[in-house]
């Protein structure tokens, strides 16, 4: 192999492996700016964060809708199952769980819990009996989160929804 | 070649692997695996199915996106000549029923948040929005509301794009995008052009 030619292979070499870890690493990366941001820099753990009113100024998750109540709790499952539940609403609603790497790993909705969701997470190696009849969602990673939306496409929307969601539960258990 | 050479070499080629890989990143119109009249979308946005660069792009423009089986999202970034939307031109956007419990349409500036103006006008929603009698509908698109019934407002939106949700979608809506009704989004003027 001659001198350009070897040159050329290792810089493509090193193109591509820059490429890919910088293409699998981007969702983990983002995923940890959003935990961080969500959970005031670690302190706000396994609790839930009811953002206000989405708006302009909103800087937290890209691409927000002004039309939903969100709320966020940065999992740690890593030691203890956590209980997430989210009371009844009278429109749309979701509790969705997102693993470390970004994916949607389960979603609940208001159509197929109209009672309210009441769910336990578990981390990649929780090895402990699981309770018979609940939701359970085996989270792939030690960090996550779940995002509550609830339709609230008015200032008098948002105010119920702000209510409904007061008791709200996100605690390790 | 000797090991300055070879660390030469390697330097120049992460550095172009890098570079590719941020200009994926932030180009979020390269999601598009599916498209309609400009909207373009993936069926594997969110999903656990999702390849590396769907997965990558999804948490760039779209971090906690749901997955098809709850919502469904599409983006523009031009209008329907294929002209790159912008807050110098006014617009309409006009539809008609979309096939899911919930829908919104929403502008987002060049950042990916939403435009900073003091408008309050960021979205039209299917609860909100003014419709004629046989259900279709149209929206203004542009920095001044000018008496619209339905407006979005783009003032200090720069270059933008639109993000089209729709929650709880039909199952003939999730099973093929044929089944969407997209609105259409046409330029009625640009400041200081005669369009």
């Amino acid at each position: 192999m001659n001198r350009w030619a070897r040159r050329f292979l290792i810089a493509t070499t090193a193109a591509v492996v820059g490429h890919a870890a910088i293409i699998l690493a981007a969702p983990y990366v983002l995923m940890t700016g959003a935990m961080k941001r969500v959970s005031r820099d670690g302190a706000r753990i396994n609790t839930w964060v009811h953002a206000p009113r989405t708006t302009e100024a909103s800087r937290t998750i890209v691409r927000p809708s002004p039309d939903l109540a969100y709320s966020a709790c940065v999992l740690d499952v890593g030691s203890r199952p956590v209980r997430v539940t989210a009371a009844r609403w009278h429109d749309y609603m979701s509790v969705s769980v997102f693993a470390a790497n970004s994916d949607n790993v389960f979603v609940a909705n208001d159509r197929n819990h109209p009672r309210g969701i009441d769910l336990l997470i578990v981390g990649p190696g929780f090895a402990g009996t699981l309770p018979a009849g609940r939701d359970v969602v085996r989270l792939p990673s030690a960090r996550g989160i779940v995002l509550t939306r609830r339709l609230a496409p008015t200032a008098a929307a948002f105010k119920a929804a702000d209510d409904a969601r007061r008791g709200d539960i996100c605690a390790a258990t | 070649m000797g090991w300055r050479e070879t660390a030469a070499c390697v330097a120049i080629g992460v550095a172009i692997g890098c570079a590719s890989a941020f200009v994926i990143l932030g180009n979020g119109e390269l999601l598009g695996r599916e498209s309609r009249q400009g909207w373009f979308g993936n069926a594997n946005a969110g999903s656990t199915a999702a390849d590396p660069y769907t997965r990558a792009i999804i948490a760039k423009i779209g971090l906690l996106a749901l997955s098809r089986a709850e919502t469904i999202y599409f983006h523009i970034y031009a209008d329907a000549a294929g002209k790159r939307l912008d807050d110098r031109c006014a617009y309409e956007l006009r539809g008609g029923a979309l096939p899911a419990r919930w829908w919104s349409i929403t502008v987002y500036a060049g950042d990916d948040f939403l435009p900073v103006n003091g408008d309050d006008a960021q979205s039209i929603d299917v609860t909100r929005l003014t419709k004629a009698p046989d259900g279709r509908w149209s929206a203004r698109v542009a920095a001044t509301r000018d008496g619209a019934k339905n407006w979005i407002s783009t003032k200090n939106a720069g270059r933008f794009s639109l993000g089209l949700r729709m929650y709880n979608p039909a199952d003939a809506a999730r099973a093929t995008i044929d089944a969407i009704d997209f609105p259409e989004i046409r330029t009625i003027s640009c400041a200081g052009a005669a369009s």
